[in-house]
């Protein structure tokens, strides 16, 4: 119950903050419209199911932004406030904090990812035709809580440094290419295969692609299913992993006297 | 129950040393003792204070106390809970105030602030409104309790700090420089605050730089200075170390270092401190033999612009002074 209230009321914290800053508009307005417009620039002379290809993928990009974008700004903004000491003085473990927020940044994902298919089908007029709509709806859901979880891993090490501003930067471009969010990842150096199969979102834009596409021919080997099930085993390895790296956090914070830093 | 005798606060030998490195290739690994085998004891209802200049160690014991920094070596129990192990009790029970702009969500407004600490604390859910409203009567905040923080003036934000501390109603509280660049007027709203959490029965360990509010708040005080406890005794105990001295204040106009460091070396000069106030300099001498010591005071500073000389009974201020230069 303690820990539901912590999330809960972390969730609500974060709420409150993002429309508190205007800056939320970059990252979740202006951002998912940009990438949709590069993506339909992209693809606009080839057939249909392409472009579905490229807007999901699209989707996908602006949903993964914003998760990183908001794991590491509001660790940032917690330094630049002052307040990262406060919150570790607390009886609440930091994980349930940093959980109900990561929850929150999934679900401003989920309306930024639904916002990039709104602006093509109504601005670009693209068709929206989607071969199995709640296969899809379960694979977008499902894909948003694994994007949480890897949030919370991304978190946990943000807290440690200063530079998550810096880090959320450096890794946004090489997901996207490396989790095939806009061409597919047999396209990539074979090298790079085992990172992109270790991203719950490589696993989660498969998914996707299968219950929106009718013939998507490029799909990895497991399938819808099997997507779904190796995403799921990534998250809770993603969970095991931030509870282990949030204790260390807590240590290391402890010892290395960094928090009030920024 | 409240039991006087009863220690809340055990601090045993604590040594904290930070360390750090520079250079990428070729690291460079430096140490820094903050604390250096400090020991002393609190007990439950006092006011107890941590006295030392910048850099002394004071926010260092705080951290350690608070759990939000381990220590290197030594035994530290909070309410009887060793802070190493057994940091969430600790937590449980403590509240923290930090002075200072920084510290609070200005974004949101200070009833925000207060209901997330609220929970993060686990105040009951059927109690939280009633508490807010309670801490923030008690702090005078509840007309501007729904405006933004980034609004708030420099000693409303304090009194937030300290609303924020005791959202939980904790029987200890530690208050890092709670007075730390407020105004006159804020300071004194801020050290009525701490002397009515005192008189409701808690527990305060509160670190300052300022004598007057040490002397006016404190039970009993600890003077820090470069890591180590120098004295630990009621004000009166600490003034009683330099009785046999008299303090000749001396005030003037553009007096240089070469001149203090003359007045400094004139043997039988205890200490010497110089302060500005307005627009002159007041000069501080601690002598024992003032009748002596006058004359070879006033020729050091011949030649300077000196506007008046007092002879005046030492204060707290200088028996701090006596001990941060080397003679506790």
């Amino acid at each position: 119950m303690a820990r539901l209230r912590a999330i809960w009321t972390a969730f609500r914290h974060q709420a409150l903050h993002f429309f508190a800053d205007p800056q939320w508009l970059i990252p979740n307005i202006i951002a998912p419209f940009v990438m949709t417009l590069v993506a339909l620039m992209l693809f606009r002379s080839t057939s249909g199911n392409v472009v579905l290809y490229a807007i999901l993928g699209g989707g996908m990009m602006g949903m993964w932004g914003n998760t990183l974008y908001a794991s590491g700004f509001s660790i940032q903004s917690e330094r630049w406030w002052g307040t990262m000491e406060s919150i570790l003085a607390v009886p609440t473990p930091l994980i349930w904090i940093i959980a109900g927020r990561a929850i929150w940044n999934s679900i401003i994902g989920i309306l930024n990812g639904l916002f990039i298919l709104v602006i093509a089908v109504t601005v670009f007029q693209t068709p929206l035709n989607l071969y199995d709509l709640p296969l899809f709806l379960m694979a977008f859901i499902l894909t948003l809580i694994s994007l949480a979880c890897l949030g919370l891993v991304f978190s946990s090490a943000f807290v440690l440094t200063r530079s998550a501003s810096v880090l959320t930067n450096g890794l946004e471009f090489p997901i996207y290419v490396g989790t095939g969010t806009m061409f597919p990842i047999a396209l990539l150096p074979f090298w790079t295969h085992p990172l992109a199969f270790t991203l719950g979102p490589t696993w989660g834009i498969d998914a996707i692609r299968y219950a929106a596409l009718s013939d998507y021919s490029w799909g990895l080997a497991p399938g819808y299913w099997g997507d779904l099930a190796i995403m799921g085993l990534l998250s809770v390895c993603y969970l095991v992993i931030a509870v282990w790296l949030f204790k260390q956090v807590d240590y290391r914070a402890r010892r290395d006297a960094n928090l009030g830093r920024y | 129950m409240f039991d006087p005798n009863e220690t809340v606060i055990s601090v045993d030998d604590l040594v904290r040393v930070y360390r750090s490195s520079t250079g990428l290739i070729r690291k460079k690994r430096k140490e820094t003792v903050a604390v250096d085998h400090i020991s002393f004891e609190v007990k439950r209802g006092e006011l107890f204070g941590l006295l030392g200049p910048n850099g002394a160690g004071k926010t260092t014991v705080i951290k350690v106390l608070t759990t939000l920094l381990l220590p290197t070596s030594g035994k530290v129990e909070v309410l009887g809970y060793d802070v190493l192990r057994q940091s969430q009790e600790v937590r449980k029970r403590i509240g923290l105030i930090l002075g200072g702009e920084r510290g609070l969500y200005y974004r949101v407004t200070g009833r925000q602030n207060l209901r997330y600490f609220a929970d993060l604390y686990g105040v009951p859910i059927l109690e939280r409104e009633k508490r807010i409203n309670e801490v923030l009567k008690a702090v005078d905040l509840s007309d501007r309790a729904d405006e933004r923080v980034e609004d708030y003036s420099r000693g409303m934000k304090q009194r937030l700090h300290i609303a924020k501390g005791i959202i939980h109603d904790p029987e200890l509280i530690f208050m890092d420089e709670p007075t730390i660049g407020l105004d006159p007027q804020a300071a004194r709203d801020t050290r009525k605050m701490v002397k009515e959490l005192q008189q409701a029965g808690k527990t305060i360990l509160l670190t300052t730089h300022y004598m007057y509010e040490a002397d006016e708040l404190c039970n009993r005080l600890g003077v820090i200075a470069r890591g180590k406890i120098l004295a630990l005794d009621t004000p009166s105990g600490l003034k009683d170390l330099i009785r046999d001295t008299s303090v000749i204040e001396v005030e003037a106009f553009g007096l240089t270092d070469t001149e203090l460091d003359a007045v400094r070396s004139i043997p039988g000069v205890k200490a010497v401190s110089a302060t500005m106030s307005e627009d002159k300099q007041v000069l501080r001498v601690q002598v024992s033999d003032v009748a002596e010591m006058l004359t070879k005071v006033a020729s050091k500073l011949q030649g300077s612009n000196v506007i008046g000389v007092k002879v005046k009974e030492p204060t707290l201020e200088d028996a701090y002074l006596w001990l941060v230069e080397g003679h506790g």
